[in-house]
């Protein structure tokens, strides 16, 4: 196993829903090894040969780690915010790299062409400059100052409006993304994707989301948000290669791709290489 | 598209081997003219020509450069030696 590999053991993982786990537990992967999920007070995390895993509930779901954290999982203050709806959106299994997953959910500029009329649309194709960043003392990425014209921003948009964003990567695998709230102006949605890396070219993805929205529905919030995830689901399974590259080779990133090239050099600065191609092919 | 000269300036840790072989290929893949004017461990200066899109390109590639490299920061400018 390589340096980066170990970078990523320590790391905290979402394994399941805390509260659909059945009596018998999830059994499923966590980075190739097999782990258990067990439902309890506490809930447990055990691994084939019955080591007990750390475990935090947190943001809907359990997380957990192969290996010894040496912090507490990234804080989403939005989720203690009084009046927010929290939606566990629940899985999607996704043939891809765990951090194929991420950046594709940092990629602006697809929405016009795999969200058409929904989170995009042509003519409104361009991505306007925008602020990228890695923050030194919270150790993250942040993409700020992001706009984008969208026919349908959120399940509760009656028409097309320009969406503010903001991207944030505080773990490998997990990302935030805030964007404008059509109900309630001044606050932001949150929208996340906890990727679950099961082995290095296959994840299970857990969208979550909190969100200021008293009206909808919530399984026309939840169909919503899997209609788009399926949507990148059909390219995320066709992208060659398919380990995340960290050195272009042949992919040629443009101003448009800041995000994800930021991301890439996080990863790279702290050798988070499961699910990344590490030499151009 | 106009055509735009700039000079890049990278900084980081720069000293592998593979680092200007790698500037040499990815610029070529653009099919942007240029040559490299300093190199040493930590700095690199490369001048190219082409349309700025592709320049901006260059600079994105050149941020994540070969795996055995990190690149600090790239500064760009229109060097008036070059020109």
């Amino acid at each position: 196993m390589t340096i980066g590999h170990h970078a990523m053991i320590d790391q905290w993982y979402p394994v399941a829903l805390a509260s659909q786990l059945p009596p018998e537990g999830r059994t499923t992967q966590l980075m190739g090894t097999a782990i258990r999920v067990l439902p309890g007070d506490p809930v447990r995390v055990v691994t084939g040969d019955g080591r007990d895993l750390r475990v935090t509930l947190r943001y809907g779901h359990v997380w957990t780690s192969l290996g010894e954290p040496s912090k507490d999982l990234f804080d989403i203050p939005e989720a203690d915010q009084p009046g927010r709806r929290l939606v566990e959106v629940g899985v999607v299994r996704v043939r891809c790299s765990p951090l194929r997953a991420v950046e594709n959910f940092l990629d602006i500029a697809h929405f016009p062409f795999v969200h058409t009329d929904i989170l995009g649309a042509e003519p409104h194709t361009e991505v306007g400059k925008y602020d990228v960043e890695i923050r030194e003392k919270e150790d993250e990425v942040w993409a700020t100052k992001v706009q984008f014209y969208q026919p349908q921003a959120a399940k509760s948009a009656t028409g097309g409006i320009t969406t503010d964003y903001m991207y944030r990567v505080p773990a490998p695998t997990s990302t935030v993304l805030y964007k404008t709230c059509p109900a309630r102006p001044g606050e932001w949605d949150v929208i996340t994707l906890f990727v679950q890396p099961l082995t290095e070219e296959l994840c299970d993805v857990w969208p979550w989301m909190a969100l200021f929205d008293d009206e909808t529905a919530l399984t026309d919030l939840i169909h919503f948000q899997q209609m788009i995830f399926l949507q990148d689901r059909s390219i995320l399974e066709n992208q060659i290669p398919r380990l995340l590259p960290l050195d272009p080779g042949r992919e040629i990133p443009t101003r448009a791709d800041l995000t994800s090239v930021a991301y890439r050099r996080w990863l790279k600065r702290h050798q988070f290489t499961y699910g990344a191609q590490l030499v151009a092919q | 598209m106009p055509t735009a000269r700039e000079r890049l300036t990278i900084r980081g840790n720069l000293g592998a081997d593979s680092f200007l072989p790698w500037v040499a290929r990815h610029a070529a893949r653009l099919g942007l003219d240029g040559e490299i004017r300093h190199a040493d461990a930590e700095r690199v200066d490369i001048d190219v020509r082409g349309p700025a899109d592709l320049i901006d390109a260059m600079e994105m590639g050149c941020l994540l450069g070969p795996i055995d490299v990190w690149v600090d920061a790239i500064e760009r400018s229109s060097d008036p030696e070059w020109r």
